[in-house]
């Protein structure tokens, strides 16, 4: 006798039965809590009445809102740059055949596993008053005083940049280093063949067909990069505040988890439109391809 | 957020023992001595066995209040920061305490027991003070001739002289913002003999102008100086004084090695020295099923013997004045500044609407002291602000 008495599922009902996890995770842990924050960001604290928008006059308001909305476009922006300029760079670096390749694409891997948490702690011992881009700086002969970083000016948000680089540039690295592997071989032959420079290959050929996995890469740093968090709380605390640390604030300290859902909505609005903006302007087929 | 991690639970027990939930906010060093130092005395006096959750002070009103909706109340007994009580007592998630208030041992200092009375009953039990002290490194001070400043103006000059001797401020405000930026801002006002919850109290635009005066031979630390962070500036030595919690005394000379460090009360302001009690107090939630037990834990933590473990294990001060017999020699002199601290001790006014007082104080520290714009200006505007909150509370 069969364990499943002559029953057989159909393809449909196996479907179900193997997303069905899946489901119940991203409804109720994913969906629901984004779509409760959403509702309680459009319910005044005081009335409780609903719809009202008194938590966006409020978080628009406040001083330090659109400096952390500015913080948080700058990040996000020369990040974005910087990532993917060294991202594409450490690629080509590591899509050529030298000695010990495998363990150079390993050791640029490392910062990838290193938690955010930790790799900022480790950075404010680069970045402090007395750390050790200072002491690099006063024995090379460059400052007479410790430099400031954390003043909350441009370098400020530069320090949080070199941080969240150092830590997830190997990811922008991979997603290149995996289109620049498919990109055909022939392909460059032909180019040679045709007597392209070095820089006419890589303009016309590595550029063209790479673009599907800079989009890949920029979608995907792009949506982290805004929603920033652990790494600037811990590495600048307040003297930067952007939008996910400002709504943080709002919910810790001032226990007002209705202008923290206003301000963490607003966020997910800006992600949303820089997305589809995004996918509007290089075509969605370049990522389904 | 929530965090709700079961912490404690005694290996073994039978199934026959009553147990005691209690919520406290610790750091791991804390927790462990109260594992294993603090609660199984408590579990061997009672014949039972204690749940200890740790809840954060600004999740447990929610926690209550839905386990008050629900009708099932899990938490017996709680510590709660003493200056997020206003809210438990006004939405009606704490017992009336005040027929107990004769089982608080007469060794009790009779200041810790006003910070749990409000609308004339007493709601919370005393159990852990705490008062900020000066932090100071006196190797650097004998090195450049300086003494610890008692005064504002003692402070301007020191803050002054450390500048001009090393290029860079030395001295410390914790300017990060949030609690530990206001609870500073509130005991420098009181010392300039302002009302801190009126902005335009003269005594409250004078501790502006003095801060903003100050501000430039501050430590560039100060915008990230908070109570953990300012114990690293005080080990890197990127500051040389700076006012933090006592339990920074232990982790400075003990784990970091600086016996230079050394401790007093702090300064006066140009009216008092004032400084704030903050720390915890004990309650017990309405619909708790094991009051009885949860009164007896209390006065079990106001014990001598308990007492004693927190000061010399944790260097917390105590609520009693002969709990700092186990104290070790070297931590003598530290507990002297604390008590010193304690003696012009001052609580915060409890008042329902204290979290946006922090967030308005910390805009005006932002604006005038950071930003350096008019202190009257802006001390104006956010004074209506803050008055209009007053009057919606």
């Amino acid at each position: 006798m069969s364990f499943t008495n002559g029953w057989k599922p159909s393809k449909r009902a196996l479907n179900v039965l193997f997303l069905a996890p899946l489901t119940v995770y991203l409804l109720g842990l994913t969906l629901s809590p984004v779509a409760y924050t959403i509702v309680l960001s459009f319910q005044d604290r005081a009335s409780q009445d609903f719809p009202s928008l008194a938590n966006y006059r409020a978080v628009l308001g406040h001083f330090q809102f659109s400096r952390a909305l500015l913080n948080t476009l700058v990040i996000t922006a020369l990040g974005l740059s910087l990532e993917l300029l060294f991202g594409l760079a450490m690629a080509l670096a590591l899509a050529s055949r030298f000695l010990g390749r495998g363990w150079v694409r390993a050791l640029m891997l490392i910062p990838l596993g290193v938690p955010t948490i930790v790799s900022a702690a480790n950075m404010r011992y680069v970045f402090g008053t007395v750390g050790y881009l200072n002491e690099f700086l006063y024995r090379m002969g460059l400052i007479e005083l410790p430099v400031d970083w954390g003043d909350g000016g441009f370098k400020t948000l530069l320090t949080v940049v070199v941080a969240d680089m150092w830590k997830v540039t190997p990811l922008v690295m991979l997603i290149l280093l995996a289109g620049l592997e498919a990109i055909p071989g022939e392909l460059y032959e032909a180019a040679s063949t045709d007597g392209a420079s070095q820089w006419q290959k890589f303009r016309y050929v590595t550029l063209p067909l790479l673009k599907s996995s800079i989009t890949m890469a920029l979608i995907i740093r792009g949506i982290d990069a805004f929603r920033i968090f652990a790494l600037p709380l811990t590495l600048v605390g307040r003297s930067a505040p952007v939008l996910s640390t400002y709504a943080y604030f709002e919910y810790l300290d001032y226990n007002n988890p209705y202008t923290s859902a206003a301000g963490a909505t607003l966020l997910l609005l800006m992600i949303l439109t820089a997305v589809v903006a995004y996918l509007k302007i290089v075509g969605t087929e370049e990522v389904l391809h | 957020m929530m965090v709700f991690t079961l912490a404690v639970v005694r290996q073994g027990a039978g199934d026959e023992l009553k147990s005691l939930t209690l919520s406290m906010r610790l750091q791991e060093s804390e927790w462990e001595v109260m594992r294993k130092r603090v609660l199984p005395g408590f579990e061997r006096q009672c014949g039972c066995r204690v749940k200890a959750s740790d809840i954060p002070p600004e999740g447990l009103a929610k926690i209550l209040e839905a386990m008050a909706r629900t009708g099932r109340m899990k938490i017996d007994v709680f510590a709660q920061d003493n200056m997020r009580l206003a809210e438990l007592v006004e939405s009606r998630l704490v017992q009336d305490l005040s027929t107990h208030e004769r089982r608080i041992p007469p060794e009790v200092l009779s200041s810790m027991v006003e910070a749990g009375r409000f609308h004339g009953k007493l709601y919370f039990m005393p159990y852990r003070p705490n008062v900020q002290i000066a932090y100071y490194n006196g190797a650097r001070f004998r090195q450049y001739g300086l003494k610890p400043p008692r005064s504002w103006e003692e402070l301007r000059e020191v803050a002054r002289r450390l500048k001009e001797r090393e290029g860079i401020g030395r001295v410390l405000f914790k300017g990060w913002g949030g609690t530990p930026t206001s609870t500073l801002l509130y005991e420098w006002i009181l010392s300039a003999g302002g009302d801190p919850l009126s902005l335009m109290h003269p005594g409250t635009v004078r501790t502006f102008q003095f801060l903003q005066e100050l501000w430039p031979d501050l430590s560039p630390d100060s915008r990230r100086a908070k109570w953990d962070t300012t114990n690293q500036f005080l080990a890197q030595e990127s500051v040389y004084l700076a006012q933090n919690w006592p339990f920074g005394v232990r982790l400075l000379v003990k784990e970091y090695g600086k016996t230079e460090i050394k401790t007093y009360s702090g300064w006066r302001g140009p009216v008092r020295e004032a400084h704030v009690v903050g720390g915890e107090v004990l309650g017990i939630p309405v619909g708790a099923p094991q009051t009885g037990l949860a009164l007896d834990l209390i006065r079990y933590m106001q014990s001598r013997e308990v007492q004693e473990t927190f000061s010399s294990a944790l260097a917390w001060p105590s609520i009693r004045g002969d709990g700092y017999g186990e104290v070790e020699a070297w931590m003598k002199p530290h507990f002297q500044a604390v008590m010193e601290a304690l003696g012009h001790g001052v609580f915060r006014k409890n008042v329902p609407y204290w979290a946006e007082f922090e967030r308005i104080i910390n805009e005006a520290f932002i604006r005038t002291v950071v930003e350096r714009q008019s202190v009257d200006e802006i001390l104006n505007v956010l004074h209506k602000r803050l008055e209009a909150v007053k009057a919606g509370s």
